[in-house]
């Protein structure tokens, strides 16, 4: 199986890790597997399981598949205002 | 956007004239304005200031989205609306909404409608630094489907 390279931005506490990550993950993954294997590279970071991965258009599903390189952000919840 | 609507992510100091300006119309007899500003504390502790961070282009989206279902919703309104990012100090506007609509109830119902949906819906996040201590991510509401409803 092939692989692809996902390119995460971080936003608000995700911040504390630096601007983005990098890594690799095998194409045809979902977004829910996206964001296990992000926790595994955040050492088990928990405030993942409440973030949700998206593009620059919107939130993406956890059961959305992902086939090429792809640019992402992690958001954790937020409080604006 | 529409004529009747503007959405932005601002680095500049947000100006309610501005604002004013934009939602204004000789049709309109009514102006509700909502700013957020920076207090000087928070669950007992004396804060310094907020620094706001904002993911733009999906923060924009979001944003134009809640716009178009409170003019559904309350038509012929106008709609300013500008968050900011970056670092605030004391007293500091983080946030402008401006809604206008010819009488004073569809624009007090449509600004409670969309502070309460950017506080929902918008990826914005606040970092709020302190006199005393490290500075701290503040909590929100989560976007995972459902959990915002």
């Amino acid at each position: 199986m092939s692989e692809i390279t996902i390119h995460v931005k971080f936003f608000g506490a995700f911040r504390r890790f630096g601007e983005s990550l990098d890594f690799p993950v095998p194409a045809g993954s979902t977004i829910a597997a996206v964001k296990i294997e992000l926790q595994k590279k955040l050492d088990g970071y928990g405030l993942v399981s409440d973030s949700v991965l998206a593009n620059d258009n919107s939130i993406l599903r956890d059961g959305e598949v992902i086939e090429h390189d792809a640019e992402l952000s992690i958001l954790p919840p937020v409080c604006g205002g | 956007m529409s004529a009747a609507t503007h959405v932005s992510i601002s680095t500049e100091t947000l100006n309610i004239q501005d604002a004013y300006d934009f939602v204004t119309d000789p049709a309109h007899g009514a102006v509700d304005v909502f700013i957020g500003a920076v207090r000087n504390h928070h669950e007992g502790q004396d804060v310094q200031g907020i620094a706001y961070d904002v993911h733009e282009a999906l923060a924009e989206g979001v944003l134009a989205e809640i716009c178009q279902e409170a003019r559904q919703r309350w038509g012929g309104i106008k709609i300013y609306i500008s968050h900011y990012k970056g670092q605030l100090d004391i007293g500091g506007i983080s946030l402008i909404i401006a809604v206008s609509s010819a009488h004073r109830a569809e624009s007090f119902d449509a600004c409670r409608y969309l502070i309460e949906e950017l506080k929902k819906r918008a990826p914005v996040w606040k970092q709020e630094h302190y006199e005393h201590g490290p500075s701290e991510w503040l909590p929100g509401h989560s976007l995972k489907v459902g959990t915002h409803g």
